[in-house]
């Protein structure tokens, strides 16, 4: 508007020498002309930004054909989720509503909590419920496919890693709504006196190393990354990520309705990530965001916190399943380790693409804050990688001030771009170890990332041939990370995991991880069961060290809940330390038999990667099947008996999109609007100017 | 008569004067960013062309081939394009995929002319200039693809801007996009594929 302004003045000068010359009549017809150019100047521009807002933040599917494609699938997602004791029973229901006239397929890719065994699945199309069935993968695709193809409804939800999961649901009816319920449970975290749950929305596009497959085309095609060496089953782990704009304005949302019943007094009930609104009776809270609906771009994390002094040291749990007795034992150590040695740190920051926006902020702030902690008998270097790794020192050096100084300025300085290359990130911290091997240092490696990588079981396994004496703690960063990433990487690094949400929860987590960090508060942790003799499986089978505040969890089967359950480790200064629990004063509690397969199931494909075999399929797949769990080889189908699509009738496969974490960039950019109106005005000028010409020379003939 | 014939004809005028303007604009403006540019070069900072400026110098870019420099301006959006070519993404150190959107009738004009194997030449702020070669051109959909700037590889150069050259439609959905690639300091390549 500053460059029309000039010239308008000139026009307004114009009106004032024209109202000398001509009448009053004469005067208003000029006036109201020239309002007339100036409205049309005015409204020029408005129409042309309306214009060129209608044009931006539209993103349309396309289908083979490239063809124009909105996405037709609307989902809602309304979980209910129940604590009791330690361990929460959630269901999940995500609808699907067809808004297209067309039948359709409706795939989705999404995030369950990373220890969540699935246990249930329901579709419900209108008012019938059919229930689904536990098969072997394989089967169960092909019964998913053939019931696809003959025009039934069916539902199948399949693993694809721990934490993500694939739906697919057939035979939509246009108009109509197709629903399914996912039955899973997960543990509670308890760490540090205080309860966590995560409710997992949305995931970090993942990269994926390794080179293409195929020759893939030079272009996006249909929003799934190519099959690389690395990671063969890339396409079924990256949906299209898109901005909550995208996708219908009732799309992609979450009611959540969260009971906690945890049997303790509780102080206080909040949430990193949300405002919550909550309801208390008796001990049993009710907790549900505010505001009804929450968007699926960030995790949804609520934490509960005993009254001060009441927090549970020891827990036991009992349940009786098919005639078996499980336990699941609780117990925090309570003791407070002591900083001995000097330590060697390194810290190691992820700066690839996926982190960049909040991300970063949040990981140099969390960097900047572990280098606060450092004291000059330390040593400690910094190491960024996204495609490339950069260090700041050859190997670590002593942290003197100038040496903080130039590492605070070099964190400073990191930007997010480029890809994931974990690989070398995780050999250069770790092989320095070996070239100074003195027994007097303790080796810690900082791991500050977001986990969005598509090649997890490959880093678990360099994790445990590199690690060696030291130990990796890894802090996990971003709305939506990786968590089973980072809770197994920090489990092979001997190491814990911390998780960062916002912005605003940087210190607290920080705090509790420098100090637990000091130094392992029991090593050598071993459980003796009552009775326990071989076949009476407990996991986990080797306990890692634990740190200040964290506790052990240990199921066992088949141990009825009689005599004392013996907990001995060694404290950091040498001397031995044991606890007993009686197992009468066990409490009732369900899902136990779950827990103890997961962790069962967990236990044998840890053992494959150990001896770099392949996991036992058949056996996973006979517990999985048996216990009613989904798994790495076990995956629900649901099958509707009557055909409702009649062969003839074409039904359409619609990739439901997941949105962009909050606070995170697109790694898709889209391309910006590169031109300007000035050919268009300068033509509309030259050939108004043109015909006015022609009309004033034609009029002067007719007048000679 | 005469009236409606007068208001033809200003009316024609002004928007002749308006259309004018646009690259008469781009030229003055790259004008004032040299001096900007110049003194963010002494300075070592980011320094504002015009103090009401969201925008400022981050590079020049320089087509030997066609005797063509201009400075780039940090940004994409609509007001910064008016005066420069705008750096979509990549680092200052140009360890990413570096991506540079121009309009089609201003700066950018002279990128149809650009030929397999022209060089495009980059400088940054430390005033070290980076070689790039052409590799070739194609014409993009924009409402179909996206740039997926983890899948570029290191040491690319992409310059976009609006096709075809010579339509008067402003939100045309094509895009031609000139793809160049780091030479002299040969940086290692490395073969990736990132998740969507």
């Amino acid at each position: 508007m500053i460059i029309s302004s000039s010239p308008l003045r000139l026009y307004s000068k114009a009106a004032v020498s024209k109202r000398q010359r001509f009448r009053l009549k004469r005067f208003m017809e000029g006036v109201s002309l020239w309002l007339a150019v100036m409205l049309m100047l005015f409204v020029h521009p408005l129409y042309a930004e309306a214009n060129e807002v209608e044009n931006v933040g539209q993103l349309h599917f396309v289908d083979g054909q490239g063809q124009w494609q909105e996405p037709a699938l609307v989902l809602d997602s309304e979980f209910d989720i129940r604590v009791s004791g330690l361990i929460a029973d959630s269901r999940l229901l995500r609808s699907f509503r067809n808004t297209s006239d067309e039948w359709r397929e409706g795939v989705f890719v999404f995030p369950l909590p990373e220890k969540a065994s699935v246990y249930g699945l329901t579709m419900k199309v209108g008012e019938r419920t059919i229930e689904g069935k536990v098969q072997p993968k394989e089967t169960a695709r092909r019964t998913y496919e053939k019931a696809k193809q003959a025009g039934q409804h069916a539902a199948n939800v399949e693993q694809q890693r721990p934490n993500l999961f694939t739906a697919r649901v057939a035979n939509i009816p246009p108009g109509e709504t197709v629903s399914v319920e996912l039955k899973y449970q997960q543990p509670v975290q308890y760490q540090a006196g205080v309860f966590e749950l995560t409710v997992p929305t949305t995931l970090t596009p993942r990269y994926m190393p390794g080179a293409p497959v195929s020759t893939a085309p030079d272009q996006w095609q249909g929003g799934w990354a190519m099959p690389t060496t690395e990671v063969p089953d890339a396409g079924a782990i990256s949906p299209f990520t898109v901005n909550p704009a995208d996708v219908a304005a009732d799309s992609h949302r979450a009611s959540i309705n969260l009971v906690i019943d945890s049997g303790l007094a509780l102080e206080s009930v909040s949430s990193p990530s949300h405002r919550l609104v909550t309801g208390q009776d008796g001990q049993t809270f009710r907790v549900r965001p505010d505001g009804g609906k929450i968007l699926m771009n960030r995790d949804f994390v609520v934490r509960w916190r005993p009254v001060a002094g009441l927090e549970p040291s020891a827990a036991i749990f009992h349940q009786s399943w098919e005639v078996e007795d499980y336990l699941m034992a609780m117990l925090v150590p309570g003791e407070s380790g002591t900083m001995a040695l000097p330590r060697d740190l390194v810290f190691v920051i992820d700066t690839s693409g996926s982190m960049a926006g909040e991300s970063i902020r949040q990981a140099r702030s969390a960097l900047q804050a572990g280098l606060d902690t450092l004291t000059p008998r330390d040593r400690f270097n910094v190491i960024q990688f996204n495609s490339q790794t950069h260090s700041l020192f050859m190997q670590p050096e002593v942290a003197t001030g100038n040496n903080l100084a130039r590492a605070r300025q070099y964190v400073d300085r990191l930007r997010a771009d480029g890809g994931t290359e974990m690989a070398p990130a995780l050999s250069r911290a770790l092989e320095t170890a070996s070239e100074n091997e003195d027994g007097a240092r303790v080796r810690q490696v900082i791991f500050i990332t977001d986990g969005a990588v598509g090649n997890e079981a490959a880093l678990f396994r360099q994790i445990r041939r590199q690690l060696g004496n030291q130990r990796l703690f890894t802090v996990g960063i971003g709305s939506a990370p990786n968590r089973h990433f980072m809770r197994e990487a920090a489990r092979w690094g001997r190491g814990t995991y911390t998780a960062i949400h916002s912005p605003s929860d940087v210190d607290g987590p920080l705090k509790a991880l420098f100090s637990a960090m000091e130094s392992p508060v029991l090593t050598d942790v071993r459980v003796k069961w009552p009775g326990q003799h071989a076949g009476k499986e407990s996991f986990p089978g080797r306990p890692g060290d634990l740190f200040q505040g964290e506790p052990l969890m240990h199921v066992v089967r088949g141990i009825p809940p009689m005599g004392e359950l013996v907990v001995s480790g060694r404290l950091p200064g040498g001397e031995q330390w044991s606890r007993t629990l009686d197992l009468q004063q066990a409490a009732p509690a369900t899902g136990l038999n779950r827990h103890w397969a997961r962790e069962k199931i967990d236990s044998m494909e840890d053992e494959a990667r150990v001896t770099d075999r392949e996991p036992d399929q058949a056996g996973i797949t006979e517990l999985a099947v048996r216990h009613g769990l989904m798994s790495a080889y076990t995956s629900f189908v649901a099958v509707d008996s009557t055909l409702v699509r009649n062969a003839e009738a074409p039904v359409e496969s619609d990739n439901l999109p997941t949105l962009l974490p909050a606070g995170s960039q697109a790694g898709m950019l889209r391309y910006p609007q590169t031109a300007t109106s000035a050919p268009l005005l300068i033509a509309l000028g030259l050939v108004g100017l043109m015909f006015s010409i022609a009309i004033l020379l034609l009029q002067r003939r007719t007048i000679a | 008569m005469t009236r409606l014939l007068l208001l033809l004809l200003t009316s024609s005028a002004t928007l002749l004067v308006f259309g004018l303007w646009i690259p008469l604009k781009a030229a003055i403006a790259q004008e004032l960013l040299e001096m900007a540019w110049a003194e963010s070069q002494a300075r070592q900072t980011e320094s504002r062309p015009w103090p009401w400026a969201d925008t400022w110098p981050v590079a020049r870019l320089a087509i030997p081939e066609l005797n063509d420099s201009m400075i780039v301006l940090a940004g994409t959006h609509g007001e910064s394009l008016a005066f420069g070519p705008g750096w979509l993404t990549g680092n200052d150190d140009h360890a990413g995929a570096v991506i540079i959107a121009g309009h089609r009738d201003t700066h950018f004009r002279s990128l149809k002319t650009l030929e397999t194997g022209n060089e495009i030449r980059l400088q940054d702020l430390d005033g070290r200039w980076q070689s790039y070669r052409v590799q070739g051109a194609r014409v993009v959909d924009s409402r179909v693809e996206l740039i997926d700037t983890q899948r570029l590889p290191a040491g690319t150069l992409l310059l976009v801007t609006c096709y075809p050259f010579d339509s008067v439609d402003a939100n045309g959905p094509l895009r031609y996009v000139v793809r160049a690639s780091v030479e002299g300091k040969q940086r290692e390549q490395i073969e990736t594929v990132a998740g969507i």
